[in-house]
């Protein structure tokens, strides 16, 4: 048979990529549960890990059906919020109906050009509320959980991610301890512009609400420090209120010791 | 050739990394880790293998004005396939994520459709299986050389155990992919010293 014929040719090649397409789509949706599955876990995973509910390398060698259990056991509530700070939303918080607001894409778009936002609050039985925030890096989106005590404007702990930073350089906002462990403690100005600073020599300044960039990571620093930002003056209307009271709070008794 | 010939051959004397030279790119970005490099040259093994066996079935058949883009088809698909599936088995979730682009940088793999080119075309599907499984474990081999001694070196660890004593302060240097390739040229160096014939005039 003449294979160079020009019916021949588009016959055969029309056929093939019917085939590979019917393949991929009957894989993609078998597989898919499992994937989704294995992604929720991951999230749940590094906010837990932000909200210090166990050490993160204990965590991370616990198999996802008890990460499931571990975050039921110990979420409080979980709710989203629109731009004006209101609650419009609800997230199931039960193990086997667990939602999660995970793709932040869209969130992010929706902060930047105004829109409906759907921003998700987890409140953990600890008191701890953690927030996601998210942003573009060097190579590709970073992404991370940061945890507040119950005082709304201390950090108690936080976990970054991201697609494609370099290893050894960008890679270490989420592969060196250390570098998270930097912001426990720090506190979160709302309201103020800028309501956090990671940059170069920030805490020479001795402000509490700044973090050192890493060194040779200049590109991925910025890129986090703006997601932390542009994420937290979405927050603040809902956050920033609860913490003004709070902290007038503190210096109330921290006056009456005095 | 025979069987035999044809599995040792990409091994040695026909490396698909050290005599070849292809397929380096990957080779300097998966082996911070043996995991990653682990899963990774698994990984190439099976989409080699399977896209040799597959093209060599469908041989006689592709209209040879468009025979590259039907191979590439198949192993974009083969590929893609191997991603879903890495993805969805919780052990091996992390470590894809870890190798994020590279999985599916594997259509791009020069091995994989120089093979398809040079052997699975001109041969009977089972010799066609063998070759691509054999260049997939050549590729495989230098890339677990590779980040066994980037890994000990660089993180002071083995499969993420630690083996250096506490305190060892991880070497950026060899953590960087221009040591992978200070690290294939000395296997290059090595494999052509034992091997004369490999030696150009």
């Amino acid at each position: 048979m003449n294979t160079n014929n020009n019916i021949y040719t588009v016959v055969y090649t029309a056929i093939i990529v019917v085939v590979v397409a019917g393949i991929l789509a009957f894989v993609a949706s078998k597989l898919g549960p499992a994937q989704q599955a294995n992604a929720k876990a991951e999230t749940l995973r590094q906010m837990m890990s932000a909200a210090g509910i166990k050490s993160t390398d204990e965590i991370y060698a616990t198999r996802n059906a008890d990460i499931l259990q571990l975050y039921a056991d110990n979420i409080q509530e979980a709710y989203t919020i629109g731009l004006d700070g209101e609650k419009n939303g609800e997230l199931g918080i039960t193990k086997d109906n667990i939602q999660l607001v995970d793709r932040f894409k869209p969130q992010d778009r929706a902060i930047k050009d105004g829109g409906n936002a759907t921003l998700p609050v987890y409140v953990f039985k600890s008191g701890k509320i953690v927030i996601p925030v998210y942003g573009a890096g060097l190579w590709g989106p970073v992404w991370g959980y940061v945890a507040f005590e119950a005082d709304r404007y201390t950090i108690a702990g936080v976990y970054f991610d991201h697609e494609g930073e370099t290893p050894g350089l960008g890679a270490k906002i989420k592969d060196e301890p250390w570098f998270r462990e930097k912001f426990a403690g720090k506190t979160v100005e709302w309201g103020d512009t800028p309501a956090f600073r990671l940059e170069k020599n920030a805490e020479a300044s001795g402000a509490a609400n700044a973090v050192d960039a890493i060194t040779g990571a200049t590109m991925t620093s910025k890129g986090l420090n703006e997601a932390l930002n542009v994420w937290f003056a979405a927050y603040e209307k809902h956050m920033g209120n609860a913490a003004f009271f709070s902290m007038l709070e503190n210096h109330a008794i921290n006056a009456e010791e005095d | 050739m025979t069987l035999k010939e044809t599995f040792l051959q990409p091994l040695f004397k026909g490396n698909p990394i050290t005599v070849l030279v292809l397929g380096i790119c990957s080779s300097l970005a998966v082996t911070v880790t043996l995991k990653g490099a682990l899963v990774m040259a698994l990984s190439v093994t099976v989409v080699c293998g399977l896209s040799n066996l597959v093209l060599s079935l469908l041989r006689k058949g592709i209209p040879n004005r468009v025979r590259i883009i039907v191979q590439l088809v198949v192993v974009a698909m083969l590929v893609i396939l191997v991603d879903q599936i890495l993805k969805s088995i919780e052990v091996t979730f992390p470590i894809d994520k870890q190798l994020s682009v590279y999985i599916g940088l594997i259509i791009t793999n020069c091995i994989v459709m120089g093979r398809i080119e040079a052997f699975a075309l001109g041969s009977k599907p089972l010799p066609s299986l063998v070759d691509g499984l054999a260049n997939g474990f050549g590729y495989g081999m230098i890339l677990l050389i590779v980040a066994f001694f980037r890994e000990l070196f660089g993180s002071g660890t083995l499969f993420g155990l630690q083996v250096m004593p506490a305190g060892y302060i991880t070497n950026n240097l060899v953590i960087l992919p221009p040591f992978a390739l200070i690290l294939i040229g000395c296997i290059i160096w090595v494999h052509r010293s034992v091997d004369k014939e490999l030696q150009e005039k």
